[in-house]
């Protein structure tokens, strides 16, 4: 049961990777189908530090639940809407940083490769990955999927992100308790939750139920129609109803020709 | 025993913060905000995650926030992925500057 130590760095080491270099994708990519993939990868990695940290409950949860869930309504959404960005953006801006690697592939682009071979500063390394952010596009941002600000966001990011981990740097020392979880945590989750935690599990349950509730809701159809189409509507019930025909029974006029408008 | 110190975890989720931080600001479109909240609630639970296993593995209460905090992501996700498909429907388009209607 005991890992060695080397072991365990290179699965931190590994997984940390994974995790960081996915959401930096998933932030500075131009493909939003492309950002989706890159999510899920985070979301391994992290479920990866998960089991590393011995919460093997909470790592499968993350992969069925992120994955399996939020991913599918992702990529669902990006179908619906189209994507906006990608490979017209790739080859119309010029990239730089991790804007320029994590989009590659996305369009035949002459001035990546002038831009790739200048680029020192190489995105894929797992420490450094935010001194890429500084460095913004100058292309036409305006018709891009990036707001104006982004080059102060992406200071405004970097700063955060260095001021946390000078904090956590700077005070080095946590009280750690030497000890080892219970091999057997998933009953002891579920006794908690049935037992201690009830009224948590109650109320969570509860508001998925008021979330699927709310989201089919929002997405019925018909529930608010335009002036027009409730004219339509109007007529379309006050039609008197059409003779029922019994020669065919495909050509049977029903009065729905109102869906069609 | 875990060779590996909390900090090292912490620096994982400080950095995922930051990421999904930028994404929220600078993306556009209403999936990638999404997808940065995402990132958000990500780092929180690995945060959480780890000082569970490093301040008090024999309680398991830190976990059971991870799970409420992941059940509060999927509600979110899918109630504003609802929301921003009506806005689509409406404005036919995803970027959230072009929702002014919603300044009131």
């Amino acid at each position: 049961m005991e890992v060695s130590p080397v072991l365990q760095w290179i699965t931190f080491g590994i997984f940390a990777f994974i995790s960081i270099a996915g959401a930096l994708g998933m932030a500075t990519t131009m493909s939003m189908f492309r950002s989706g993939i890159f999510l899920m990868a985070s979301f391994i990695g992290v479920a990866g530090l998960f089991i590393l940290l011995l919460a093997d409950l909470l790592a499968l949860l993350q992969i069925m639940m992120y994955i399996g869930g939020m991913l599918v309504m992702i990529l669902f959404m990006l179908l619906f809407s189209g994507d906006p960005g990608g490979a017209m953006m790739s080859t119309h801006m010029r990239l730089r940083g991790p804007e320029w690697f994590f989009s590659l592939g996305l369009a035949r682009s002459p001035q990546s490769k002038a831009d790739g071979n200048k680029d020192d500063s190489s995105p894929d390394k797992g420490n450094h990955e935010e001194e890429g952010e500084k460095e913004g596009n100058h292309g036409n941002d305006d018709m891009s999927m990036f707001t104006p600000v982004k080059r102060a966001a992406a200071l405004l990011s970097v700063g955060i992100g260095a001021l946390l981990i000078a904090l956590l740097l700077w005070r080095p020392h946590w009280a750690v308790v030497r000890q080892m979880p219970d091999q057997d945590s998933p009953r002891r989750i579920g006794h908690l939750l049935m037992d201690k935690y009830m009224l948590a599990f109650e109320g969570a349950g509860l508001l998925i139920l008021l979330g699927i509730f709310g989201a089919v809701m929002l997405q019925r159809p018909g529930k608010h129609p335009d002036p027009t189409q409730r004219e339509d509507l109007q007529a379309a019930v006050d039609a008197p109803p059409a003779p029922i025909k019994t020669d065919s029974p495909f050509e049977t006029a029903e009065p729905d020709q109102e869906t069609e408008k | 025993m875990i060779a590996i110190p909390l900090t090292a975890f912490l620096l994982v989720a400080a950095v995922l913060f930051a990421i999904g931080l930028y994404a929220i600001i600078a993306q556009r479109t209403a999936v990638m905000v999404l997808m940065g909240i995402e990132l958000l609630l990500n780092a929180t639970g690995l945060n959480l995650v780890a000082f569970w296993r490093f301040t008090a593995p024999q309680d398991y209460s830190g976990q059971i926030f991870v799970i409420i905090i992941v059940t509060i992501g999927a509600i979110e996700m899918a109630i504003g992925l609802a929301i921003m498909m009506l806005l689509y429907r409406r404005h036919q388009t995803v970027q959230v500057d072009k929702y002014k209607a919603l300044k009131g």
